[in-house]
């Protein structure tokens, strides 16, 4: 126990005299995190809580247009503003230079267009009861599309959706107008007092439900991806300190001295183990203090810790040792301390950045998310998701803790192996 | 005077090697002795102490410590009595001397209040009591020379190896360094020691092993060997025994 004490007190002597190394595990991934996040936060208001600005330039002199502005505008999506006697080159030199990012026209003799669509197309119906006469068509040019004009780095996703949008609004209008020919051909003025409330009710509703097991609706923000996500990124990067500290300490005399020394080098690595877990944790409780108290103060959303308190520990924990196996891996294949500090560091970029710690893995494209299975951030960062987002349910927590189980097994066991090679132990 | 270490046919071939580094070599080291190990570079000098010490296994023959009472004691139990200078300078260069001195002493499982009064003795004897907080990176070659030096001997050894302790230091630290390793050997420390300075070790060691190409090729008190092939010093006698071509 003396001797294990010892060579605690060894190793965290030797931490705090790397002030380097200090830095780089705790200041650079405060530094991430808040750069990160603060980028990230204007993308996610713009899926969650910003308005998208967009242009209207509206040409129908009867009153459809008006309407279908007035529907874009309640649907809560967007920011319409209105502008006039825009050419097709002018909107296109708008969007370009500013903030907007679509504009839609709406053509000349719009409502004049649609209501005789509408009416042509409620005589047919009412023909094929015998209720009305073909000859009632009346003449009608084709109906001139809207024209939507995007930015070019709008993503087609968003456009997709965004035309979707326009589609629906364009239907409800035209529906209306349907109903309210075929009222008119039928003998009636205007469609009947409650009519029109019946067909606003006899609309299906779709309600939102997140799939997550705890009660409350935990909305996605930038702080709940990127505090766990570059805290799980700071915890690998020890890799650099800690990979580093191992081999130089295997190459240099003082390791061949504590081999003539009644004591084992398993115990160098247990005490090593001991500091960098304690390491691993205060960085972690340090990038989620930051988050939950200082970010609101910076207009970023509040870290909003997850119930299962006992499954967060749990995480953190296996994480901290997935993280330190990994570097004590590297230490210990490394032949030289520059070869532990670029593959390391290399390897812990590649596992962040296949394993959704950049960017969520689900917008990878599938392969991609296959191959990031075998990242031990990608389950690490799995297990926070599950705990944040999901409400942290045991058996959705099962496979994240089973594979860092076994990646701490594995790291154990290539560790031991080369060491019994190499006759360390 | 009894033996404390008995080597016996001990041989060592490393792996992809095709020659023996050290070949079938037998030999005793007496209990109070200063053996000086010699031999031109690649001799097996360096092999031989690392079997000695446990940091490497031979590829055959044994090596067998015993006790005062001329008793067999394992290497492991033997480990706590045995001290190691290597060459290299080997302690941890981010910690002060009294930090380093700290942790190996507990290492070999040496009580707190023994370890601090036994880490400012050793501090003192070899000059070191004004800098014992400082980091030993900063020192001067011979000062962590003598850092080096106090780790070996922090637990008292009954043998000691030195593999080149004096190599690129001053007079002075030199001086300092030879007088406590003399005034150790007088309380009854085996030493065993290897170096290049032939002048040092005539004066130091008692008793001269040289080896060359893996084999012991001359072994007895320096005196004997220099009547026996009538030399009057240890270097005449080193390339009189080993050669003047370079070795590799």
């Amino acid at each position: 126990m003396t001797k294990l004490l010892a060579s605690i007190k060894k190793e965290f002597l030797l931490l705090i005299n790397d002030k380097v190394g200090l830095l780089l595990m705790y200041l650079m991934p405060v530094l991430l995190v808040f750069v990160i996040t603060l980028v990230q936060d204007s993308t996610f208001k713009l899926v969650n809580e910003n308005k998208l600005e967009i242009i209207i330039v509206n040409n129908d002199e009867g009153s459809l247009g008006d309407t279908l502005m007035a529907q874009l505008s309640r649907t809560g999506t967007f920011h319409v503003e209105q502008k006039k006697q825009l050419s097709d080159s002018d909107i296109q030199k708008t969007l370009l230079d500013g903030s907007e990012l679509i504009a839609i026209k709406i053509p000349e003799r719009f409502t004049e267009n649609l209501r005789a669509k509408a009416k042509n197309v409620s005589i047919g119906m009412l023909s094929e009861f015998e209720l009305a006469d073909t000859s009632d068509f009346v003449a009608q040019d084709a109906v001139p599309p809207l024209k939507m004009f995007y930015d070019p780095v709008l993503q087609e996703s968003f456009r997709f959706s965004i035309l979707s949008t326009l589609y629906a609004n364009l239907s409800v209008i035209e529906n209306r107008l349907m109903i309210e020919q075929l009222y008119s051909e039928m003998g009636f003025d205007e469609i009947p007092t409650g009519m029109e409330e019946k067909f606003k009710e006899n609309r299906i509703n779709i309600d939102q439900i997140s799939a997550n097991t705890s009660s409350g609706e935990i909305i996605p923000n930038s702080t709940q991806h990127n505090v766990p996500a570059w805290s799980i990124f700071a915890m690998f990067f020890m890799v650099i300190s800690l990979g580093g500290n191992i081999v130089k300490e295997r190459l240099s005399g003082s390791f061949i001295r504590l081999r003539t020394i009644p004591t084992s080098f398993s115990l160098v690595l247990i005490s090593k183990l001991f500091v960098y877990v304690f390491v691993a944790i205060t960085q972690l409780a340090l990038i989620f203090a930051l988050g939950k108290f200082v970010f609101p103060s910076l207009g970023l959303p509040a870290l909003e810790l997850p119930s299962n308190i006992l499954g967060l520990i749990v995480v953190s924990l296996l994480s901290a040792l997935s993280a330190i196996s990994f570097a004590m891996l590297v230490g210990t294949y490394a032949k030289t301390q520059e070869q532990a500090n670029g593959f390391g560091a290399i390897a812990v970029i590649i596992f962040a950045a296949i394993g959704g710690i950049w960017v969520p893995s689900f917008v990878m494209p599938s392969y991609l998310q296959t191959i990031g299975m075998i990242s031990p951030l990608h389950w690490c960062i799995e297990g926070y998701y599950t705990l944040f987002l999901k409400g942290g349910d045991w058996y959705l927590l099962t496979p994240t803790l089973l594979f860092l189980i076994l990646f701490n097994l594995a790291c154990q066991i290539l560790i031991y192996i080369k060491l019994k090679i190499q006759n360390y132990i | 005077m009894a033996a404390i270490v008995e080597i016996q046919n001990l041989s060592k071939q490393y792996s992809g090697a095709s020659e023996y580094s050290l070949d079938n070599v037998s030999f005793q080291i007496k209990r109070g002795d200063k053996l000086g190990i010699f031999g031109p570079n690649g001799a097996g000098k360096t092999t031989l102490m690392s079997i000695l010490c446990g940091i490497i296994s031979p590829s055959d023959g044994s090596v067998t410590f015993r006790n005062k009472n001329e008793e067999k004691i394992e290497l492991r139990s033997m480990l706590f009595k045995l001290g190691y200078v290597p060459q290299d300078f080997s302690f941890y260069p981010e910690l002060s001397p009294y930090q380093n001195l700290m942790y190996f002493g507990a290492l070999y499982g040496i009580p707190k209040p023994e370890l601090k009064k036994k880490i400012e003795e050793l501090l003192s004897v070899l000059g070191l009591s004004h800098v014992m907080h400082k980091k030993v990176g900063k020192f001067s070659g011979g000062m962590k020379r003598r850092v080096n030096l106090a780790i070996g001997i922090i637990n008292d050894p009954e043998v000691l190896f030195l593999d080149e302790p004096t190599v690129g230091v001053d007079v002075q630290s030199k001086n300092a360094i030879m007088t406590y390793l003399e005034e150790l050997n007088q309380q009854g420390t085996t030493i065993i020691y290897t170096s290049h300075h032939m002048n040092e070790g005539q004066e130091f060691c008692n008793c001269i092993a040289l080896l060359d190409k893996g084999s012991l090729i001359a072994l007895d008190t320096l005196d004997n060997l220099l009547s026996q092939h009538e030399e009057k010093s240890l270097e005449a006698l080193f390339l009189r025994l080993t050669g003047i071509e370079y070795r590799d």
